[in-house]
């Protein structure tokens, strides 16, 4: 039952549909479809999707988008990239967490969606222990901070005064659109900033919300353990 | 179509039968949203004022700007030697959400609890305003994420209404499929965490799997595990055909029995059993005059289900029966949320069964008659209860005024009330069979 | 041999000292305590004298009857409490003298009063002087507790019934006497070369003086006898520090003189001791867990170490019974080791919540302003240090002592008859559980005392009154953490002195069997049980110890990679408002309340006044919480107390109009007549 990510590709059930991004029907000529994008992810002057701004609502479908449902979506699926500022600092950072890693979670204005499919990580399909990564309550016990939700005024200094607690080295990982970009409630009267611009990111994981295994990959990801080089022994 | 239920009129007491539900602001003037349970009817009013000042903390709850936290404070000053106050939160993971409390205490016994709400109040119904209904839809359905599939046929239902929509019956019953699937979800979820309170991590882990097999039965069938995306205006995205019904049908019958199981073991644990009995007593003349709402209320044997108390279509139709316990403690409520799994069970089964046929989606959009300016409503029972959204579009057929009252919201001062004489350690299992939401308070 | 001239001399300045400093108090404090921190060191070298050098002296002082004298009796027993005592006066001398400002300055006299007759009951070596000396005591004790800043009525309550149970202890000393003199035949009945008594007598004189010295030891059912005087009229520190730690002291070394001149055990002695002794330690532990009160908390402690004491005691009697001789010589110097470790740690905490209640401005540890700051550097590592000794942390004096008190019951099973196998063995795990409960107590004194601070600043010394007070203060207080320390880590060398000063009971120096080397340590730093059974190297455990932590602290202290980031505490991500918004001292302690509700007959209730009105409760409303802790025996006490005033309102009414004080002295005054005059016709 349990999830054979990282060592197996993710099967269609762990990368449901709404976890594809989208891609360009033909990549030859970039469509025109930024209008039909309630959140700016189709950057056409780019020729790319900013996948941290996309929540996956597929409106762009109608607008010279597909959702490829073959064997290469799965793949496409795993998008957490590195965001960190100084490579270097973080390559040091991850041989420190290479064989463990105690993760906190913060919201810091969600819709809960994402928080509950970080807890799921310690359900038995993912068990996220087994790849040794553990949840803690407290940031003094914490390697790395999980943060999802749009940014709140309210949470801000909150998730200051979280990241100062945590002991060095610190790992951040930005999980979902609101909390890499705001996602849908960019401009809300509450919404102060994309999380990198208060604390320094280090992952970032798109998704809205991103999949138990979606996580999973950031989580390795950050701890330079991405899904290949885990697969191998 | 949704019931006329909406009457507009002066109110200038409430009490008997009528309950005063919601408090909101729109266009300048202040309504009051009643519910007369003895009839059934939910009457729209504009606010006496003197009701305005009694419900002063759901109003600060519901109406203040986003920014900064509110304290939910059921009022009194505590005296005595050794009380002090005890935060918690907003980052804890007895609450895996940015929320907090304050315990008012001296040490283990909770003396009153002050929920702080509002860390991360969002302003979707402010933020939608001029919006077309559609793209007000995707903010509406992030509202509270595990409560989507209520909020968007909520949000739905009632612009629809406005705009003379007829959607046909097969959209409005997959619709009901989406929102009972969230409750089997939720509920799941709620067991585990009390299990997980307890310590009991069989039971957890149980749940748990349960729980993603339900949020896979989503992704399956409606495209996405949270079911962002199921609902649109004038229908829904899901066609799930013949075939795919059987296979949902039997599909959450297999989790359903295995919960069964689950059930059995945990009713034979007395570990478990006793950090619910009596633990967070919530009695039924309270729950009544805090205007308690869902499995809380009904775990305190108050017959209030919208599906039956406020029917929309196809809660009509079907059987539903109500999952009341006059227990009044965790227990009650714990006991109201597994027989709501199983009643969702035979009303999936029948939604699935007699289904029909008529199409996912409006055929002739746009033809219906806008009912510009004129607010209406509906009210879903979400897997926490009663949900209630007002909606007035302008001519344009855009948002004017968007108005939420989670039940979440409304929750927050009967839980205070149950966690009083409790200690500290009742809290999770209170919190958690209480299904509160702090997404789903501040929107 | 020492020459008995020098140890006559040593007893005359000593007695001179202490004189000149009580007359000397009302004109100069600083003088007075000088003279009494001079007196006691005169102490300190005449008990080392005596335990080191051996031998005994008695300076006959006038003869009352052909068959009695008034002596002094410098006795190795004697001396060793003497030494405890004096290296006590020492450091609450020191203290006193930048202490007490607030008090009026005949503290001091009545202070030194206080020690001159501790010193008197040590060195008697016959009951009369005994008993002059436990009067003046109790006297002298009742005006310091008089000084206390409590309220009126709180003081004058806690003082009178500090008095009632002075007279009720001497009353049963006297019954206890005139058994030791009806076999004995004489009141020189103290000295080491006095005849034991056996037979019925010696019951009757076991159980009246248990009991006699049982109320000022404070042990149950007498507990309120201790903290109850301290705690309700929040005397002044030094004169806790000298009640608690010295006084009661008293009463163990009366205790164990006692014992040392019955000739034959009982068997329900022991049982009696061990179950009285057990019950004291487990209800002081438990009470001191829930006290709030900066002096009631060590005065609970005290009860529960000197039960503990009582304790050791009752294992000595049952061991010697059964003729375990090893087991009951190694059960006394537990006890006179124990009386060594609490006395010197109990002042210690004494002065420090003396120093706290000054800062704080309050006897309320659950007092906390946004302004209050942690202790400076010396209190709090000697405040650690104090707390981590009676609290038994290894391998401090607390912890040496009561793992020989444990080491004793756990070989229950030696004991030649089941009751006593099973009595032994309860009792250990009663013990066991006692010195469990006290380091809740312990971790809460020292945290919410010494450590705490809203703002998390630790206190700047005071500028101004000069440097003196600082000194003397800190001074005072490093003094007793270096006793605390030494009397732990120098086990071996305390229990030289202790078998020196058990050889009275037990007929031989027994150093020898019980200080060997072994695995490595050299001999004479490993402590041996019994027969043996287990062992313990207080010195080397510290050597150990102090090896282990120097490495992280020479790492973070000397650099390396590692750098250091100081980060506020983590409230959840909120930030308290202020003190009211963190955790208490009387909620951390509230599980223990209500949890053994059936022992504390702990009441709870919250009521809310105010109506609830239908349909909407938001109104306001108020609650009032009330979480309240009875003592089980306070309750008769109370009772047994208002009928004792109703009575003695009654006869001062009708016979004695007049100053009460006055009267108390001039009772006492013929008391000590009424003696006097009753040895001279038995004579």
């Amino acid at each position: 039952m349990t999830s054979g990510f990282p060592g197996r590709e993710p099967t269609p059930s762990e990368v449901p549909g709404r976890s594809v991004p989208p891609r360009a029907v033909d990549s030859s000529e970039w469509p025109a479809g930024e209008e039909a994008c309630p959140t700016g992810a189709i950057r056409a002057d780019l020729k790319r999707i900013d996948l941290g701004k996309c929540v996956f609502c597929r409106r762009c479908s109608s607008a010279g988008f597909e959702f490829d449902e073959g064997g290469e979506r799965l793949r496409a699926a795993l998008m957490a990239r590195l965001a960190a500022a100084d490579p270097q600092e973080l390559a040091k950072k991850q041989r420190v967490f290479k064989k463990s890693l105690h993760v906190l979670m913060i919201d810091v204005g969600s819709c809960n969606a994402c928080n509950l499919e970080v807890l799921n990580l310690a359900s038995p399909y993912y068990d996220l222990t087994r790849l040794g990564i553990f949840f803690t309550n407290s940031p003094k016990h914490a390697d790395a901070l999980v943060v999802v939700g749009a940014l709140n005024r309210s949470m801000v200094d909150v998730l200051k005064r979280t990241y100062e607690s945590m002991p060095e080295p610190k790992l951040v990982i930005s999980a979902g659109a609101c909390a890499i970009s705001g996602g849908v409630f960019q401009g809300t009267e509450s919404f102060v900033s994309p999380v990198a611009g208060v604390i320094p990111v280090d992952v970032v994981i798109p998704g809205c919300p991103p999949s138990p295994v979606q996580i999973l990959e950031g989580l390795l990801l950050a701890t330079g353990r991405s899904a290949k080089e885990a697969a191998s022994p | 179509m949704i019931p006329k239920y909406v009457e507009r009129k002066q109110v200038e007491e409430v009490g008997g039968s009528v309950q005063l539900s919601s408090v909101f602001q729109a266009s300048g003037r202040s309504y009051a949203l009643l519910s007369d349970t003895a009839n059934n009817r939910t009457i729209l009013s504009d606010l006496p004022p003197k009701l305005g000042e009694e419900f002063g903390v759901l109003l600060r709850g519901g109406e203040t700007r986003p920014g900064s936290p509110v304290d939910l404070d059921l009022g009194g000053r505590v005296e005595g030697y050794g009380v002090f106050t005890f935060p918690y939160g907003p980052v804890t993971y007895g609450v895996p959400e940015a929320g907090g409390f304050k315990f008012v205490t001296y040490g283990e016994r909770v003396v009153k609890v002050i929920p702080q709400i509002n860390f991360k109040k969002r302003g979707v119904e402010t933020k939608v305003l001029g919006w077309d209904p559609e793209d007000a839809l995707l903010l509406v359905e992030r509202s509270a994420g595990n409560f989507s599939a209520s909020y968007s046929a909520c949000f739905l239902n009632a612009v629809e209404d406005s705009l003379g929509l007829e959607v046909p019956s097969q959209a409005k019953w997959t619709r009901a499929v989406a929102i009972e699937l969230e409750r089997i979800y939720n509920h799941l979820y709620a067991f585990g965490r009390l299990a997980e309170a307890a310590s009991q991590n069989v039971a957890t882990a149980q749940a748990n799997i349960l729980r993603e097999d339900v949020l896979r039965l989503n992704a399956r069938h409606f495209g996405h595990r949270y079911l962002f995306g199921a609902n649109r205006l004038g229908g829904v995205r899901a066609d799930i055909s013949k075939a795919e019904r059987k296979d949902l049908s039997d599909s959450v019958r297999a989790v359903v029995k295995e919960f069964r199981g689950l059930v059995e073991f945990f009713l034979s644990s007395r570990i478990f059993l006793d950090r619910l009995q009596n633990t967070a007593r919530l009695p039924r003349e309270e729950a009544l005059a805090l205007g308690a709402v869902g499995p809380a209320a009904r775990g305190s044997g108050v017959q209030w289900d919208d599906r039956l108390t406020y029917p929309i279509e196809p809660y009509g139709d079907i059987y539903v029966n109500m999952e009341t316990d006059p227990g009044e403690d965790t227990m009650a409520r714990t006991m109201v949320r597994i027989q709501e799994i199983y009643s969702s069970e035979v009303i999936l089964r029948e939604l699935l069964d007699r289904m029909p046929g008529d199409g996912t989606a409006t055929q002739a959009a746009g033809t219906g008659r806008l009912n510009a300016d004129d607010f209406s409503f509906c009210r879903i029972e979400s897997p926490s209860g009663d949900l209630i959204q007002v909606v007035q579009l302008d001519g344009q057929g855009r948002v004017r005024s968007l108005h939420v009252r989670p039940a979440s919201l409304v929750n927050w001062l009967p839980f205070a009330r149950s966690m009083e004489t409790c200690v500290f350690t009742d809290f999770q299992f209170a919190f958690e069979s209480f299904g509160l939401s702090y997404a789903d308070s501040d929107r | 041999m020492i020459a008995a001239g020098a140890l006559s001399g040593l007893v005359v300045a000593l007695f001179a000292a202490f004189a000149a400093g009580i007359g000397v108090g009302p004109v100069s404090k600083k003088a007075a305590y000088a003279l009494g921190v001079a007196g006691s060191a005169v102490g300190v070298l005449l008990s080392l004298l005596v335990l080191v050098g051996g031998g005994s002296l008695t300076v006959k002082l006038w003869q009352v009857t052909p068959t009695t004298s008034a002596q002094l009796v410098v006795s190795p027993l004697s001396s060793y409490f003497l030494l405890i005592s004096s290296l006590v006066w020492i450091g609450t001398c020191l203290y006193s003298v930048r202490y007490d400002d607030d008090y009026p300055s005949t503290l001091s006299s009545l202070l030194l009063l206080t020690v001159v007759s501790m010193a008197l009951i040590l060195l008697s070596g016959d009951g009369i002087t005994f008993l002059v000396g436990w009067e003046t005591m109790t006297i002298a004790s009742f005006f310091m507790i008089l000084e206390g800043k409590g309220n009126r009525d709180g003081v004058r309550n806690a003082a009178f019934l500090f008095l009632a149970f002075g007279v009720g202890s001497s009353v049963f000393i006297m019954l206890a006497f005139a058994g030791l003199f009806s076999s004995a035949g004489s009141f020189d009945f103290l000295g080491p070369a006095a005849p034991a008594a056996v037979g019925p007598i010696a019951s009757w004189i076991f159980v009246t003086a248990l009991v006699g010295f049982g109320l000022k030891m404070g042990i149950a059912p007498f507990h309120m006898s201790e903290w109850l005087p301290i705690a309700h009229s929040s005397a002044p520190s030094n004169a806790s520090a000298l009640l608690s730690a010295t006084l009661t002291l008293m009463g163990v070394y009366g205790l164990i003189t006692v014992v040392s001149h019955l000739g034959q055990y009982e068997l329900w002695w022991g049982w009696l001791a061990l179950v009285v002794g057990g019950v004291s330690a487990l209800l002081g532990a438990l009470f001191a867990s829930v006290s709030e009160h900066t002096k009631g908390l060590p005065a609970y402690s005290t009860i529960e170490n000197n039960g503990l004491i009582v304790v050791a005691i009752g294992a000595y009697l049952l061991a010697s019974y059964y003729h375990l001789t090893l087991l009951a010589d190694f059960a006394m110097i537990a006890a006179l080791y124990h009386a060594f470790s609490h006395s010197v740690s109990k002042a210690s905490l004494f002065l420090i919540n003396g120093w706290v209640s000054k800062v704080k401005r309050s006897f309320d540890l659950n007092s906390s302003n946004e302004a209050d700051e942690r202790g400076s550097s010396p209190v709090r590592l000697a405040g650690a240090l104090t707390v981590f000794s009676l609290a038994a942390v290894p391998p401090l004096a607390g912890f040496v002592s009561e793992w020989m008190i444990l080491e004793v019951l756990f070989q229950s099973f030696r004991f030649g008859d089941l009751t006593s196998q099973i009595v032994g063995t309860l009792v250990g795990a009663v013990t066991a559980l006692a010195a469990g409960i006290i380091v809740v107590a312990m971790t809460k004194v020292y945290g919410y005392g010494v450590l705490w601070s809203f703002s998390g600043r630790a206190r700047e010394e005071e500028s101004g009154k000069g440097a003196g007070a600082r000194d003397l203060i800190g001074g005072s207080l490093l003094y007793f953490l270096a006793l605390v320390v030494g009397v732990g880590v120098a086990a071996p060398a305390i229990f030289f002195l202790a078998s020196d000063a058990a050889s009275q009971l037990l007929q031989a120096n027994v150093f020898g069997t019980f200080v060997t080397g072994l695995l490595g340590v050299p001999a004479g730093f490993v402590i041996l049980s019994g027969s043996p059974f287990g062992g313990f190297s207080p010195t080397f455990t510290a050597v150990f110890m102090v090896g282990l932590l120097s490495v992280p602290f020479a790492i973070t202290r000397l650099g390396g990679p590692w750098r250091t980031r100081r980060t506020k505490g983590w409230f959840a991500g909120a930030e308290p408002a202020g003190p009211a918004e963190l955790y208490n001292s009387f909620g951390y302690s509230t599980p223990i309340r209500i949890m053994l509700r059936f022992l504390f007959r702990t009441k709870e209730s919250v009521v809310r006044v105010g109506a609830v009105r239908r349909a909407v409760i938001l109104s306001p409303e108020e609650y009032v919480v009330e979480l309240e802790v009875l003592d089980v025996f306070k309750r008769f006490y109370d009772a047994l107390s208002r009928w004792t005033l109703g009575l003695s309102a009654y006869v001062s009414r009708k016979a004695m109009p007049g100053k009460l004080g006055v009267y108390i002295i001039y009772i006492m005054l013929a008391l000590v007549f009424v003696l006097l005059y009753v040895m001279a016709t038995v004579g």
